[in-house]
């Protein structure tokens, strides 16, 4: 008779428990098993990481499984909606009262400036023609698509959103997105499979853009991310000399792209107002933090502006 | 049978992050995605944490248009880690999913922040480490409900299920 009988524990009703440090072989096995298994899906994810950020050979793969998962998200955002309406309707009824003699004062002063403005962007129009000028494009020699926004920033340290419009939309890398109901700048687009694309936010770290001060167009920088964990800019690289107000509006500058940057940039695009403005004896440049217009927290839809052809 | 199971679960949860929670700015610092994944390694062991960790961190690369193989990468050894500890010392302590949880989610945040930095990627340790607290708090806030349903879902093994064989001596 075999010394060695394999019965069911639960027969014995012990409550011991069995852990790996048995140096049975049934155990060890079991001990390699699990390792092998932990160790391939190491290797694999290594793998992934490797060819996903050398190559673009898995660019295809997910793209495709990323529009697999698209009607899932939109059905999860439809279904969530009516609870964020709700929620986002009491939320304005509260703060209604307020924002009302705000809004109206503000339309009161826009209605002014809008006179102001037609006026010059008409006499502007003429000059150009005369001087026969060519600089960076403006908005208006840019197409519009539209899309949702499917996927939000997942972590702090990520700043960049999935948006439900790809190459099948004309969408390409480097195309510029903006805020629909602000019409400031949100972004650009990263990189663009069939259906969805990926845009990196303004406020990623890897974001910079040419940007001017509307009131003072000779003081131009780069808008970067500031420090911290808040959604301030930073405009960089302005001479000391130059003269920016706090309140001040600041656009993008524009460029006509080629060779390097071969995307277009418009003129004109709203980025936020100067929340600060100063110098310092160690800097060569001006301090000035820009308060983004584009609430980026809130996000639900977005425009990109691609070039005409 | 569990497999299919969890790997609906852990589908459900991954939309609710990717399309519902993270609208709301306090919850990028919380994930559900994880807190889920860690109770089912609790309760069903360290080969299961690992495969529904790396099943889950593709899904969350694939559809945030991210570099593949990061997430499945933190998620398989986090599944797994919290998996053993389950299968070892853990079982039907109080305590288990809560301090599972809030080391994992300290550890997964700079994990991620580690793989940024080696990637090239820009990887800002203040602001990790600035949210972090808040992410905390918010996991260990989801740990109760998440647990429990989960523990519902898929309650413990008994001794005999774990347990294949044992050979007596003598």
């Amino acid at each position: 008779m075999p010394r060695n009988r394999t019965v069911r524990l639960a027969v014995l009703g012990s409550s011991v428990q069995r852990t790996a440090a048995s140096g049975y072989p049934s155990s060890r096995s079991s001990a390699l098993k699990r390792r092998i298994i932990v160790g391939l899906l190491v290797l694999l994810s290594l793998v992934l990481i490797t060819v996903s950020f050398r190559s673009s050979a898995l660019d295809s793969a997910q793209g495709t499984a990323a529009g697999i998962l698209r009607p899932f998200e939109v059905a999860a955002d439809r279904v969530a909606r009516p609870f964020r309406d709700a929620a986002g309707w009491t939320q304005g009824l509260i703060s209604a009262k307020s924002e009302n003699k705000k809004l109206r004062r503000q339309i009161e002063d826009l209605s002014q400036k809008v006179i102001q403005d037609e006026s010059a962007v008409e006499e502007n129009v003429q000059l150009k023609a005369q001087l026969h000028y060519n600089g960076p494009p403006s908005v208006a020699a840019f197409g519009r698509v539209g899309a949702a926004i499917l996927v939000h920033p997942q972590s702090p340290i990520d700043q960049s959103v999935v948006i439900a419009a790809g190459s099948g939309d004309g969408l390409a890398a480097g195309d510029v997105v903006v805020d629909p109901s602000t019409r400031g700048l949100v972004g650009t687009v990263e990189r663009v499979f069939a259906g969805v694309a990926r845009v990196t936010l303004l406020t990623d770290a890897q974001s910079a853009v040419t940007a001017t001060d509307l009131t003072y167009p000779p003081a131009v920088g780069v808008i970067t991310r500031g420090g911290g964990g808040s959604d301030v800019l930073v405009l960089d690289l302005v001479s000391r000399s130059a003269f920016v107000g706090v309140g001040d509006t600041v656009i993008t500058a524009g460029s006509l792209g080629k060779e390097a940057l071969p995307s277009m940039f418009p003129r004109g695009i709203a980025v936020g107002t100067v929340s600060s403005s100063s110098n310092t004896d160690v800097n060569a440049f001006k301090n000035i933090q820009v308060k983004p217009l584009v609430d980026f927290s809130s996000l639900q839809s977005v425009i990109v502006l691609v070039p005409k052809a | 049978m569990d497999g299919v199971k969890a790997a609906l679960v852990l589908f459900f949860v991954a939309l609710l992050q990717l399309a519902v929670l993270t609208e709301y700015s306090a919850f990028r610092t919380a994930s559900i995605v994880l807190v889920a994944l860690l109770s089912l390694a609790l309760l069903r062991g360290s080969v299961f944490g690992a495969v529904a960790g790396f099943g889950i961190g593709l899904l969350l690369d694939v559809a945030t248009l991210g570099t593949l193989g990061v997430s499945s990468l933190l998620l398989t050894a986090g599944g797994f880690w919290i998996g053993r500890y389950g299968e070892t010392t853990a079982r039907d302590r109080f305590h288990a999913p809560f301090l599972s949880v809030a080391v994992v989610t300290g550890l997964f945040a700079f994990g991620q922040l580690a793989l940024q930095f080696l990637l090239g990627e820009p990887a800002p340790a203040g602001l990790v480490a600035h949210s972090l607290p808040l992410g905390l708090l918010l996991n260990l806030l989801l740990t109760l409900p998440v647990y429990a349903l989960i523990r519902r879902m898929f309650p413990p093994l008994e001794l005999g299920d774990r347990v294949r064989e044992v050979r007596l001596l003598g």
